[in-house]
């Protein structure tokens, strides 16, 4: 962030750097004076000499007329090196001017809770079921049930949930929140409970005790993204510990410094910066590991205190970027013990990481996006070649916003899909595609000779939103002040027909950031 | 071609190349009298035909067997007693088409309402068919009489009353240009097709809750622009029908608007198979009339359809 003179407001116009020495220092007197002086000279001397014909001088034999151009008038001052990409990445996360929506409910312990036990009774329903139904009260126990979801937490679907404080600041260390969703429009940050989040949210509650590996796909703006924030901010509220990439196409695009992996079998890639980058959001992110002690030895290249926390570990990493991966895996390690909080790995941007990257190897070739070594990890994870010791999932999401295409990747989930939809025919390989990748579908668990135990990953295809849910957000806009319409179920049907059946990022377009 | 104008000589000949009915004329002695002069432009036209009696024949140029028997007109008699009427073709016309009501008048007739719908000549038609200038008011007679020959019962008519309407009916019958009705078929499917510009679609409209699918992808896939999909449902929304039906739409050709403003008017036409009675609402919403507007040709000389070169001094 710039620093701002006290008095006027304005920015400085000498560096930072100078600023603060001119302040420290008891020279303040004759600093100035110098300085000026200096820069006079500076400007004397360096003023070009300019022999030739002036600007506006008539040259003989000239007939046209020329006009001076009066350059454009300096209003402020040229913003400062990375300011513009501050305002870019800038993440508002509040109005002011929003309503308040009274009675919303907070997505805390409670509410997940609640999940929990809609978990617990369809197990217990599952139990039962077979001889309820046998008997002549097969009728009255559907009602039960019924009456059970509603208490279980499912009566919230349609309904928009505000996330506490604390989950919000962890949130934004790992950067879940993106620039294009809208949530500078509210008050406070909420999220729109789907059936699909519900049942996301009892997945990873069921996944405490054993892996999830799931991928969410679905067409562009039917909020992939959120449902990943959503099950962080699951994650977040049942005290897990949240390792996100929030970008995969940073980690791939050839922008951060790498280096090859010594002993290392296809050679592996780290990215020490990137991978200090992400200790220090973890760090950020997760303010449990303050109270995690190092149980482990490691053998690394800097010396640490056998009892120091997890957190201090992670800003050792971060402080050096030279040391970044070794300390990531001691920390990964330290995870991985026993008696540790289950682990959330996710990443958004899929198709990214599932091709070649684009930084290069000496031979000049590109290395696979699977060499890199924060991405073997992920990957590792995902095809499910190792397992979460203590619990946890491992979450991926799709693209559709500026994502390259990867033939097998969308092959292997068009598979999934229609496997789990029961379909007949199962798409097979286009014969005449050259572009498949083995590495990829073996990343997502389906390669067929390395093919791992786990089994291919569960995919989860978003679709657009229920009526019930479209009006359940259009309301909370209303409420919030930002719609000025009355919602009701005409005005539903024509919102949720004209965003494609219900696409939630068409609905947003339509009903807030088109309005004329 | 207006022929009435014309001296009477080419007129006639005129009319016979021109006319509707180049051949027929009403009076029977006319007939007789044409089928002998053959060539038009002789001076043996109609006209003098229809003043002169028959040829005379002396007894020397004839056989002398069969001449005692013709009558011989000293006197050039007219062919038509309306000669000397100043519209004589009209006349008989009008003669012969009241001798028919005359002749019929028994016959039961139906109410007007009933009678089928028929565009009758306009009156420079029937200037130009006679060759004479004929006043609208007498005209008028002429329609009326027909009117009434009009009504007689369809399934009793006789040929010569229809072959009399059929030479003052006009060549295309407008009001048998009648929309074909679209059924809804066994799945509850209407289909219709609409054009824009150079697109068209073929849209199944059925009913449902809103779903609508165009060449296989959602409403929002398929068009980008908000306004496109508007324009796409315009006609479920001016009817507040959004809710009620599901579309499946095919498009082929042009643009996305283009391709949109089709949809329009093909689930106008269809949601028209399931509820007819939207159609005053539908025409207000703009979802009936096909626009027509295509693009301009270019033409020789022009930069575009109208757009000239800049203008060059030399």
């Amino acid at each position: 962030m710039a620093t701002n003179c006290i008095r006027c407001l304005a920015r400085p116009s000498l560096p930072p750097s100078f600023l603060v020495n001119a302040s420290s220092s008891l020279r303040i007197q004759s600093l100035p004076s110098t300085a000026s002086m200096g820069k006079r000279y500076a400007s004397k001397l360096n003023r070009p000499t300019t022999n030739g014909p002036r600007k506006n001088e008539k040259v003989k034999g000239q007939k046209t007329l020329r006009i001076k151009k009066k350059p454009p008038p300096k209003t402020g001052k040229p913003p400062q090196p990375g300011e513009r990409k501050a305002m870019r990445k800038r993440i508002v996360l509040s109005n002011t001017n929003a309503l308040e929506v009274p009675g919303m409910r907070e997505l805390d312990k409670g509410l997940v809770g609640e999940w929990e036990m809609g978990i617990r009774d369809a197990r217990r329903q599952a139990e039962e079921g077979h001889w309820v139904l046998e008997g002549a009260l097969g009728m009255v126990a559907k009602e039960g049930a019924k009456e059970g979801e509603a208490k279980n937490g499912e009566g919230v679907i349609g309904q928009v949930v505000a996330l506490q404080g604390q989950t919000v600041d962890s949130l934004r260390a790992v950067e879940a929140f993106k620039t294009t969703q809208g949530w500078g429009f509210f008050r406070r940050p909420g999220l729109l409970i789907r059936e699909e989040s519900v049942m996301l949210s009892r997945k990873l509650i069921q996944a405490e005790q054993g892996n999830l590996r799931l991928v969410i796909d679905g067409e562009r703006g039917t909020g992939k993204s959120l449902l990943l924030l959503h099950a962080m901010a699951t994650a977040f509220v049942r005290g897990w510990i949240v390792i996100n990439i929030p970008e995969a196409q940073e980690v791939t695009n050839a922008m951060n410094d790498y280096a090859p992996l010594p002993n290392t079998n296809p050679t592996l890639f780290t990215q020490p910066t990137y991978t200090a980058t992400l200790l220090s959001r973890i760090n950020k992110a997760n303010p449990i590991l303050a109270d995690m002690e190092i149980s482990l030895t490691h053998s690394l290249p800097i010396p640490i205190q056998s009892n120091i926390s997890l957190s201090r570990l992670c800003e050792l990493g971060a402080r050096d970027p030279d040391v970044a991966w070794p300390i990531f895996q001691a920390f990964w390690a330290e995870l991985m013990a026993e008696g540790m909080p289950p682990v959330l790995l996710s990443l958004d941007g899929l198709s990214n990481i599932m091709r070649e990257s684009m930084y290069l190897a000496p031979d000049t070739s590109k290395v696979h996006a699977h060499d890199l070594a924060l991405i073997d990890h992920f990957v590792n994870y995902l095809s499910g070649k190792r397992r979460l010791e203590n619990g946890g999932a491992v979450l991926a999401a799709a693209s559709r916003s500026h994502a390259p295409t990867s033939k097998s990747m969308e092959l292997v989930l068009k598979q999934l899909v229609e496997l789990q939809k029961g379909e007949e025919e199962i798409t097979e390989k286009d014969p005449f595609e050259k572009s498949y990748d083995d590495r990829v579908e073996w990343a997502l668990g389906v390669g067929s000779e390395k093919a791992t135990k786990a089994g291919p990953v569960e995919v989860l295809k978003l679709k657009g939103l229920s009526k019930k849910e479209a009006r359940g957000l259009m309301e909370y806009w209303a409420k919030s002040g930002v719609l000025r319409k009355k919602v009701d179920e005409k005005e539903v049907a024509e919102k949720w027909a004209l965003a494609g059946n219900g696409v939630v990022a068409e609905i947003e377009r339509g009903a807030l950031r088109m309005r004329i | 071609m207006k022929v009435a104008w014309l001296p009477v000589s080419i007129r006639e000949g005129l009319r016979c190349a021109y006319s509707p009915r180049p051949t027929v004329f009403n009076s029977p002695m006319r007939r007789c009298v044409l089928s002998t002069s053959s060539n038009q432009f002789s001076t043996s036209t109609r006209l003098r035909a229809g003043i002169a009696a028959p040829e005379i024949q002396f007894k020397e140029e004839g056989d002398g067997r069969d001449g005692e028997g013709k009558i011989f007109y000293a006197r050039l008699l007219p062919e038509s007693p309306s000669y000397f009427t100043a519209q004589p073709a009209f006349t008989d016309d009008l003669l012969a088409l009241q001798d028919l009501v005359r002749k019929y008048s028994r016959l039961p007739v139906v109410k007007p309402s009933e009678a089928p719908r028929v565009a009758w000549r306009s009156l420079a038609e029937y200037r130009n068919m006679v060759g004479e200038s004929v006043k609208a008011s007498k005209y008028h007679k002429v329609v009326e009489v027909l009117r009434r020959l009009n009504l007689i019962h369809p399934s009793l008519i006789p040929h010569d009353v229809t072959k009399a309407l059929n030479e003052y009916k006009r060549d295309v019958n407008p009001f048998q240009n009648v929309p074909k009705i679209i059924p809804v078929d066994e799945f509850g499917r209407a289909c219709a097709i609409g054009r824009r510009k150079t697109s068209s679609a073929k849209v199944y409209v059925v009913e449902g809750n809103g779903e609508v699918l165009v060449n296989g992808k959602t409403l929002a896939e398929a068009f980008g622009r908000i306004h496109d999909r508007e324009s796409a449902i315009w006609a479920l929304k001016a009817t507040d029908r959004i809710d009620k039906y599901n579309v499946f739409a095919l498009t082929r050709g042009g643009g996305t608007t283009g391709q949109a403003e089709a949809v329009t008017l093909a689930v106008g036409k269809a949601l028209l198979a399931h509820e007819p009675a939207l159609k005053p609402a539908l025409r207000r919403a703009g979802c009936i009339t096909r626009d027509p507007r295509r693009v301009e040709r270019k033409k020789p000389g022009h930069v575009k359809a109208r757009k000239m070169p800049a203008w060059v001094k030399r």
